[in-house]
């Protein structure tokens, strides 16, 4: 991880200068946008496959028990190492993966003893993993990025704080554009051992403990230990003042590493695979057939979905990211009808729920107004005694703009929407009232029973409609030239003869036989 | 037992079923397109057509369960909500979960809380109803057996007893033939005979033509639109089945060793 | 009445035992749970005074109202929706408190509105476009959540601590639940509990078949609003011990447990009554010992416990039986295809022949008194076919022969009666219908009589 993340400083050193990436990544908004915009693609992507498999809530059941193999994999490295490891470290990526994947198989196991419906072993399985990780957490872990609230917010509001440094000796672009290595400056990581003239040394009492006296004691032994001895990176040999020369260095989040690889890998995967995971979507039997391997591509599938959920879980908790995983991509598949589009769509949705959530939270309402009024307003209004300050949690707000961006899909799109959907079912139904009575007369015309059945006073009755209705139908009718009245009859033209029959022609078949 | 036998003088002219111009739509493609149709009183019927022609949603939208485009349905003369213990409804068997903990007896006895109204639960005298019905599809030694432990055909004979206790005049059926063994269909075939012996209507949703002849004695084709509907001997044309089907349905027809079309 | 035939009344001895067996299964339970409180005394050092009286009540009582209405969320089919609508009503505690301050009630009715408008947001979503259930669901839970996270943020930005213990409500904290608290739990789950009993046959015919109901002219869409609100009246009860997070776990396994153990729904109630209200109670009490547990996960450990004892162990349905009865028919079935073949295989070959015998009259005398190789049996093989042959020579209805096995007079009867018990079934396929016999299951691994009246029989042999 670190020297992949050398590797993408130094590349975008060439492009900028040191000072101003620094500057950027110490932002907190864009740290957390660019985290959450990375969180927020590579759970759209997978997301999109979820939801037209009808899995969705499987995210959700994952994003849960990730959090077990997070708390495995850090107590077992706990007790082996002897410390602490980074919430960022490859094994507890791997226990998290294997946690996803233990999820998906207890549901199976569940389900196929055929005493269980699907829905409930799911809703059996992740409860249980996820109360397993709590009792483990709230009673045997205590660390300060792992505890209850990280579990349910993240804290992708600090991830600008939670840095590596990386120290670099030549890459510093001037005003010419050409690099030059700048000799004064050293990235020599400095070892102080207790030769070293800057070791600094502290008397210890020896046998203090073992005899239960204090150092006061005149049978205190003592020893001089090295107090400041050990390794020192050069940002640290800086800071201590051991190297007289500054270092360059750039802080890296490492949130935004982790969400890069993993959106990284997501994408690859989503694009190497994109056939295989289309078919099994829509034909799992066909996938079957063809040697897709459609359960392979689920484990698959489930594994990656695990891998997001444990990179996001620092910066957002197993609970908020599964907003990531569902709200983009239902909103896109409102949109759109091609899976290529309702991929691009979701991302797109995702990233900029994450950009604008993060004003949401500082109480910028999408730059309309400001929370603060509002509540002020409120306590105005209704005398209350709220405080007018907002300041929440952003990953919870980064969830409320994309749900927000869902709201509008779901009124505004112009295929699906609410309103668009509106409109249209008024004109087909119009259009279809139209087609209910020309059907009716073409087919009673000049037959015996037709005085009853085509009489303008009493059409209405057959159809049960109100009498007003079928007046307004038939206004509507004759003024397209389809009907014309005599004396209280209504027959057909020669126009509406033909409409009526290209309609029985095109819209009343169905398949017929040997499907 | 019956109430409903005796036929007042003014309603031997009414039909059973009556619908008229009935269009039933799922967004803007018509499921059942201006339907009439008028079941006389004491006939086995069949409605009959293929995959998509409607006709589970004619019976759905004739009992209100699924809302008209247009149209009237008067059952005996009355719309379905005054008339509603006139009519006994057999939903396709896979609609439920037959994993449901309950007995046969009870699924039975669920035929009666109509009658029995808000608040009311079924006593002794309602058991003895069902286990009468039961009796009548000869499920009689079944009566406490958990529901999930019935075979298919014993399923759909579960729900037949269920429509019988309610002592209808008129009956609608869908599907009862689907993926029955052999001796469950002689027996409901044996029960609808005797219901129209008794002076029943009988409306059954079937799908296959070859049996078609042989149980009913009126028929309504339907492909979206009533193509025909009759006494059988009339409606049962190779003219009517080719215009229901479209062409191949000759050979169905002719053939009689030819596979009936596939079931819905 | 009709009469009972003499399957009947062995169905009603059985349906006898099911119900005591149902009785005992309460009784242990409720053992179990009176050993509990001694041996966490003695154990645990549990102390229990006042306050863990307290607890313990209600915790048992929030557990008798989710086992109780979690029946129908199983049933239904919606036991995810319980998950979603757990979430859904985190904003409104959130909100209730900024509005009105910490009152229970109130809080209670907060995360009931938004729990309920989440119901609706999810059927107008799948009723107004193409999105199915679970991903509506998902929204809700996620959406929801968000929103009632981002509340709880600002509101612990306020000075004052009244806001302390606002959070217990994600986790679920049962040392929180005070008397008024158990009184309001009482009363709410009581009227919850009535309007179960009155609208009991017509809840029960739409979880069944909401397609019937409708056709018979129930109102089915107010009555399941009507059975989803008292879900979520369990829901939102629970929270305070459960947390909205694993409120699902709570919900529905003590339903799914006991459903396990019986075939009536008014019995599967009961039990989850029962075993809600032991998770609740031991969840509760573990946790008010042990301050650093959130309640919540300790109750779904509980719970889920119960539902792997039950899914293993509930007679007839469960696990273990399953694997036990499919072990003894495989024997079965082995022995009696082995009696079979050698029956057929000495019947075939084995007579030795007699002067002056043609060869006709020689294999159509039967002959059972020479044995037959191993290598001869080929209906089973392998491990299977030891298996059979170890389970007859135990009968002592087949010895060995060397290599090869022989029949018994006790074998030759056992087979001879299998036999015709094989020839019966036959007949019964055939002539079921015009001897007008009662249908049953066909299985020739069983005698016929065990499943036709005796005159039913006797019809059979008549055709023979």
């Amino acid at each position: 991880m670190f020297q992949l993340e050398r590797l993408i400083v130094q590349f975008l050193l060439n492009f900028v200068a040191r000072e101003d990436l620094n500057a950027f990544l110490r932002n907190p908004q864009y740290t957390a946008t660019l985290v959450g915009s990375l969180i927020a693609v590579s759970g759209a992507l997978l997301g999109t496959f979820l939801l037209l498999r009808g899995m969705s809530l499987t995210s959700d059941a994952i994003s849960h028990t990730v959090l077990l193999g997070i708390v495995v994999a850090f107590m077992l490295m706990s007790s082996i190492l002897g410390q602490k490891p980074d919430l960022s470290s490859v094994w507890l990526i791997i226990g998290a993966a294997a946690a996803g994947v233990a999820t998906v198989i207890l549901t199976e196991l569940i389900y196929r003893s055929g005493l269980v419906k699907q829905d409930a072993a799911l809703g059996l399985a992740f409860p249980l993993l996820f109360a397993l990780a709590v009792i483990i957490v709230s009673r045997f872990v205590d660390d300060v990025h792992l505890d209850e609230d990280a579990v349910m917010v993240g804290e992708i509001g600090v991830a600008w704080a939670n840095t590596n440094s990386h120290c670099l000796v030549q890459a510093e672009r001037t005003a010419d554009g050409a690099h030059r290595a700048k000799p004064e400056y050293s990235c020599d990581s400095v070892t102080i051992t207790p030769n070293d003239p800057r070791a600094e040394f502290t008397r210890q009492c020896v046998n203090c403990r073992r005899l239960g006296i204090s150092p006061r004691d005149k049978e205190a032994e003592f020893t001089e230990i090295c107090a400041n001895c050990g390794d020192y990176s050069p940002a640290q040999a800086w800071q201590a003042g051991f190297t007289q020369k500054e270092p360059l260095l750039v802080f890296w989040p490492k949130s935004i590493t982790v969400m890069a690889v993993m959106t990284l890998l997501t994408t690859i995967v989503v694009v190497l695979f994109y056939k295989e995971l289309k078919l099994s979507t829509f034909d799992p039997t066909l996938a079957a057939a063809l040697g897709f391997h459609p359960t392979l591509l689920h484990y698959g599938l489930m594994v990656m979905v695990s891998l997001v959920a444990v990179g996001a879980f620092d910066a957002v908790g197993s609970i908020l990211v599964v907003a990531f995983f569902i709200i983009p991509p239902a909103a896109a598949y409102l949109l759109t009808d091609r899976l290529p589009r309702m991929l691009v769509y979701s991302s797109l949705i995702g990233a900029a729920g994450a950009y604008l959530g993060y004003d949401l939270a500082r109480g910028n309402l999408l730059g309309l107004a400001q929370i603060s009024d509002i509540l002020a307003g409120l306590n105005d209004l209704f005398g209350l005694d709220l405080i007018e300050k907002w300041d929440s949690s952003i990953s919870a707000s980064m969830v409320l703009m994309i749900f927000f961006f869902f709201l509008a899909a779901w009124i505004f799109s112009p295929k699906y929407g609410l309103v668009s959907t509106m409109i249209r079912r008024s004109n087909q139904r119009r259009s279809f009232d139209h087609q209910v009575v020309l059907g009716h007369i073409h087919r009673h015309q000049g037959r015996v029973a037709e005085s009853d059945e085509v009489t303008a006073s009493t059409l209405h009755r057959h159809f049960r409609w109100s009498p007003t209705k079928m007046q307004r139908v038939l206004r509507q009718l004759r003024a397209r030239n389809l009907v014309q009245t005599e004396a209280d009859l209504v027959s057909l033209t020669a126009r509406g003869e033909t409409h009526a029959r290209m309609f029985r022609q095109t819209q009343l078949t169905t398949e017929t036989g040997g499907e | 037992m019956s109430g409903h036998n005796g036929h007042d003088p003014h309603e031997i002219s009414t039909a059973a079923l009556d619908i008229d111009d009935l269009t039933v739509a799922y967004n803007s493609k018509p499921a059942i397109w201006d339907i009439d149709l008028r079941v006389p009183e004491g006939v086995l019927m069949a409605i009959i057509g293929p995959n998509g022609a409607g006709k589970s949603t004619l019976i759905k939208a004739a009992l209100k369960l699924i809302p008209r485009a247009a149209g009237t349905v008067q059952f005996c003369g009355q719309p379905y909500e005054q008339v509603r213990s006139l009519v006994g409804y057999v939903p396709q068997r896979g609609s439920v979960d037959w994993d449901f903990p309950t007995s046969v007896i009870d699924v039975v006895t669920m035929g009666l809380y109509a009658k029995l109204g808000w608040f009311r639960r079924p006593g002794r005298q309602e058991r003895m109803l069902a286990l009468h019905a039961l009796e009548q599809v000869g499920m009689q030694d079944f009566a406490e057996r958990q529901i999930s432990q019935l075979s298919g055909g014993q399923q759909q004979r579960t729900f037949l007893a269920r429509a019988l206790v309610q002592d209808a005049r008129i009956y609608l059926m869908d599907e009862p033939f689907a993926a029955v063994d052999a001796v469950t269909e002689r027996a409901i075939i044996t029960i609808l005979h005797e219901l129209r012996a008794r002076g029943k209507t009988v409306v059954v949703v079937h799908h296959d033509l070859q049996t078609a002849k042989e149980y009913f004695d009126w028929v309504t084709l339907l492909n979206v639109e009533v193509v025909a509907s009759g006494p059988l001997a009339e409606t049962f044309t190779p003219k009517n089945l080719r215009q229901t089907y479209g062409g191949r349905v000759a050979y169905l027809y002719d053939d009689q060793s030819a596979p009936a079309t596939g079931e819905e | 009445m009709p009469k009972l035939p003499a399957e009947d009344r062995h169905r009603a001895s059985f349906e006898q035992r099911r119900i005591q067996r149902f009785w005992l299964l309460i009784g242990i339970t409720a053992l179990v749970a009176a050993l509990f409180v001694p041996f966490s005394q003695i154990f645990l050092h549990v102390e229990y005074d006042y306050t863990l009286r307290t607890v313990a009540l209600g915790g048992a009582l929030l557990g008798v109202v989710s086992g109780v209405l979690g029946c129908f969320a199983v049933l239904r089919h919606q036991s995810l929706l319980g998950d979603a609508l757990s979430h859904a009503a985190l904003p409104g505690v959130a909100l209730a408190f900024l509005l009105a301050g910490r009152d229970l009630g109130l809080l209670l009715i907060g995360a009931g509105l938004t729990s309920w408008l989440g119901v609706h947001f999810i059927r107008m979503v799948t009723n107004t476009t193409r999105i199915k259930q679970d991903a509506a669901m998902g929204i809700v839970l996620a959406a929801w959540f968000a929103a009632g996270i981002a509340l709880l943020v600002y509101i612990q930005a306020r000075p004052d601590a009244s806001q302390a213990g606002l959070d217990t409500f994600i986790f679920g904290q049962a040392a929180a639940i005070v008397e008024r608290d158990v009184q309001l739990i009482a009363v709410v789950g009581a009227a919850s509990f009535i309007t179960l009993g009155l609208f009991w046959k017509e809840f029960k015919l739409i979880t069944f078949d909401a397609e019937f109901a409708g056709a018979n002219g129930f109102r089915v869409n107010i009555l399941s609003m009507i059975l989803s609100t008292l879900i979520v009246v369990a829901i939102v009860l629970g929270l305070q011990l459960a947390g909205v997070i694993l409120m699902v776990g709570m919900l529905i396994a003590s339903g799914i447990a006991a459903r396990q153990w019986t075939d009536k729904l008014g019995q599967m109630i009961i039990l989850s009554a029962v075993f809600g209200a032991f998770s609740g109670s031991a969840g509760a009490i573990v946790s008010a010992v042990d301050a650093d547990i959130p309640t919540g996960p300790l109750i779904v450990v509980v719970a889920f416990l119960l539902v792997v004892i039950s899914l293993c162990f509930a007679p007839g349905r469960g696990l273990v039986w399953t694997l036990l009865r499919r072990h003894s028919d495989r024997r079965r079935f082995a022995a009696q295809t082995i009696l079979h073949d050698l029956y057929h295989y000495a019947m075939d070959h084995g007579a030795p022949a007699t002067p002056g015998e043609t060869l006709g009259e020689r294999a159509s005398r039967p002959h059972l008194g020479s044995a037959v190789p191993e290598a001869f049996l080929v209906g089973v093989r392998g491990a299977t076919a030891r298996v059979g042959l170890r389970q007859l020579s135990a009968r002592g209805q087949v010895q060995q022969r060397g290599d090869a096995w022989l029949l018994t007079p006790a074998g030759i009867e056992a087979a001879t009666k299998d036999d015709h018990n094989h020839q019966l079934w036959a007949v019964y396929r055939q002539y079921s219908d015009e001897l007008a016999l009662p249908m049953v299951a066909e299985d020739r691994q069983q005698d016929i009589r065990n499943f036709l009246p005796g005159e039913a029989v006797e019809k059979l042999e008549r055709q023979l």
